[in-house]
């Protein structure tokens, strides 16, 4: 591996690194952030799909494991038994780190200084995104299986309750809103978003209509974004953008799109990610080419947005004023990209 | 009531009247032994001969070993009390099925359930059975039924030989015999928990993560929909919390076992557990089935092959997905892609389950 130990406790711009699991070789592919040098890669186990840095170290949620992968700042790789497959998605609270088991029904609770498992925490079935509230205390997490948004504190690693999102549910993405007072889901079965009251008696099994408002969305909705007073949910099969506030209620349906996967906030813009189309769309009608479709995307200081190909095995870095600053050639299928 | 000694002879007399037959049919061509000569008549012998069981295999013998050596063995029938008093092998003994199949909650400790060896042992002291018995089992076929007294034996730690009959009481050509049991002298059997044959639910929490990797194979026998979780399959049971499997196991649906009523080829059970689902025969493996699944099939095939180390989860999957308490420590899989695909076919005529595994 090369390009790792430039890593300091103060990096220049010029010194960070692109770090992208690469789910088909698994592979965490290394990138100069600035010129998109590939520095190397690091081998993490099985279908590596997310990373994440905490205390120094970057860590991979490798799918195809009962694992997680930490990478420190010598090189030196360590994994972290999670017991259960699938680690997808990850969430700091209380200096612990949780990881998603989404082929199983637990959150995986590791300590990310001593890299051991901690706890494993019983879900809804195939966990997926998972949100923590701004003080930490609670975790909100999507189940897919089994329709519902279950409450965690995390002090005691312990489920409290569960919001259930309704008949036939599939949560798939779970946000809050910045100041943690409301919490919202993604049905993709039902083609619908809802919003749920986070706080103190949130999840209560007791509560008759748990659900505070819901909305329908575009077909195959599978990620949504939450500010302070809008909720952003793509529709994957129709190729639209629902804009809601706060209360779920519509603001505007922005459509055009292919197949937009994600909304990202970059340069005082809202931008949409396309999985079937090589551009960036801002909600506004602006346009930035890119090299390719991109499945995934990472925003960076400076109004650029770290893309991952997925389809086309690469990797680019583009800025939303002037377009593309590089491509990189990835390992296949690169996949959740963080700055390092 | 005369008891009936084996006769010596019995082969080559099959022999002679499957030749008679034969030439009454004007078969001449060689390997014709499986039929008459004409379609769909096939002679005791050669079923007999069909579930002779030859090669490196525990546990499983045909009908001939059991003439060979009827006087020295204890029989037991493994079916139920209709089927018994129909017909049996002579001189058999009917196995209260129910009792042998006790189980105790190991509550003090929470470990969940293990095998009754006390309940277990009694039973076999019922039908006058004793620790050093020479025992051979037989059923309709060699299904959970069966392979589930083998294990009863075993859990109270039998010393004699535990042996099944393959094929079941049809590919047996000797007498048989009807009507009420015969009576038998009760016997004080006194249980030698054998307690290495089976897991308990906290020995499988510690080692989640580990199954069919590090740690020991963890064997999964119910129907891949069960198994995957599959949703609106029939093959959930309503009645759990949770469904799915656990964590690191790999399925092998129990059928796999079984081929019509006798055990598959030694050959293809070999693929199937060790270069299929690549379980190592010199680790420990466990098996696990269900409430309504019992994996007592897979425990004894395994063993006939040559697997050296393998341990019953009794509790089953029920007992995990329905713990109470922290769940987190018994966490269950809904996905994977660990399905080993099997060819087996279920044999068996009696509702008393054989193969339904209900018992």
């Amino acid at each position: 591996m090369t390009g790792w130990d430039k890593q300091s406790d103060a990096p220049s711009p010029a010194d960070r690194v692109l770090a992208v699991p690469c789910e088909g070789d698994d592979l965490l592919a290394l990138f100069a952030l600035d010129t998109g040098e590939r520095l190397g890669e690091v081998p993490v186990g099985s279908h590596p799909v997310h990373a994440t840095t905490c205390r120094g170290r970057t860590v991979v949620a490798t799918m195809g494991d009962r694992a997680v992968t930490a990478v420190d700042a010598s090189g030196e790789v360590t994994q972290i038994e999670t017991g259960v497959l699938g680690p997808s998605h990850f969430a700091a609270a209380n200096g612990e780190l949780y990881v998603s088991c989404s082929a199983g029904d637990a959150l995986a609770v590791i300590d990310s200084e001593r890299l051991t498992l901690v706890d494993r925490v019983a879900v809804g079935a195939e966990p997926h995104e998972v949100a923590v509230a701004p003080d930490g205390d609670r975790l909100y997490s999507g189940s897919r299986r089994e329709g519902v948004v279950d409450v965690v504190d995390t002090e005691r690693h312990e489920r409290i309750g569960a919001i259930d999102a309704g008949p036939d549910a599939r949560v798939q993405g779970v946000a809050l809103s910045p100041d943690g007072d409301r919490g919202y889901a993604v049905d993709q079965r039902g083609a619908r978003v809802v919003a749920f009251e986070t706080g103190d008696n949130s999840g209560s099994l007791s509560v008759e209509e748990p659900i505070h408002a819901e909305a329908a969305v575009g077909a195959d909705p599978y990620d949504l974004v939450a500010t302070g007073d809008r909720v952003f949910v793509p529709g994957r099969g129709d190729g639209v953008v629902h804009e809601f506030d706060r209360e779920l209620d519509p603001i505007a349906v922005h459509d055009g799109f292919s197949r937009p996967v994600d909304v990202l906030e970059v340069a005082d813009d809202w931008w949409v990610l396309d999985a079937s189309a090589p551009r960036l769309r801002s909600l506004d009608g602006a346009v930035v080419e890119t090299s390719a479709p991109g499945l995934v995307a990472t925003p960076v200081s400076g109004g650029r947005i770290a893309i991952s190909h997925y389809d086309d095995d690469r990797v680019s870095l583009v800025d939303v004023e002037s377009g593309t600053v590089w491509t990189a050639k990835s390992p296949a299928y690169p996949f959740g990209s963080v700055v390092v | 009531m005369t008891r009936e000694t084996p006769n010596a002879d019995g082969d080559a007399e099959n022999a002679t009247r499957r030749g008679l037959l034969r030439a009454a049919a004007g078969a001449t061509v060689a390997g014709a032994a499986s039929t008459a000569g004409c379609l769909s008549v096939t002679t005791p012998a050669d079923v007999a001969a069909r579930n002779d069981v030859s090669g490196n295999v525990a546990h499983f013998v045909g009908p001939s070993w059991l003439a060979d050596n009827r006087e020295d063995t204890v029989v037991l029938d493994a079916r139920d009390p209709e089927r018994f008093r129909e017909q049996r092998i002579y001189r058999a003994r009917r196995v209260p099925f129910d009792a042998i199949t006790a189980r105790e909650a190991t509550d003090d400790v929470g470990e969940g359930d293990v095998p009754d060896t006390d309940a277990i042992a009694s039973a076999f002291g019922e039908i006058g059975v004793t620790p050093d018995d020479d025992v051979l089992v037989y059923g309709a076929s060699v299904g959970s039924r069966v392979t589930r007294v083998a294990f009863a034996l075993a859990a109270v730690g039998h010393e004699g030989s535990i042996r099944v009959l393959n094929g079941g009481l049809s590919a047996w050509n000797g007498r048989l015999g009807t009507g009420s049991r015969d009576r038998v002298s009760p016997t004080e059997y006194e249980p030698d928990p054998a307690a290495s044959t089976w897991v308990t639910r906290e020995w499988l929490a510690d080692r989640i993560g580990t199954f069919n990797g590090d740690g020991p194979g963890l064997v999964d026998v119910r129907v891949p929909e069960a198994y995957l979780a599959a949703a609106g399959s029939d093959a959930l049971n309503a009645d759990h919390d949770r469904h799915g499997h656990l964590p690191g196991a790999v399925d092998v649906h129990w059928v796999g076992n079984v081929a019509g009523r006798r055990m598959t080829d030694p050959g293809r059970l070999v693929r199937l557990y060790e270069v299929d689902a690549e379980l190592d025969r010199s680790e420990p493996v466990v098996v696990y089935g269900d409430d309504n699944v019992d994996p007592t099939s897979t425990w004894l095939t395994l063993k006939a092959i040559g697997f050296e180390d393998v341990r019953l989860y009794d509790g089953g999957f029920g007992e995990w997905a329905n713990v109470e308490g922290d769940r987190g420590r018994y966490p269950v899989e809904t996905a994977t892609n660990v399905v080993i695909e099997t060819e087996g076919s279920v044999g068996g005529d009696d509702d008393g389950g054989d193969f339904s595994c209900t018992g």
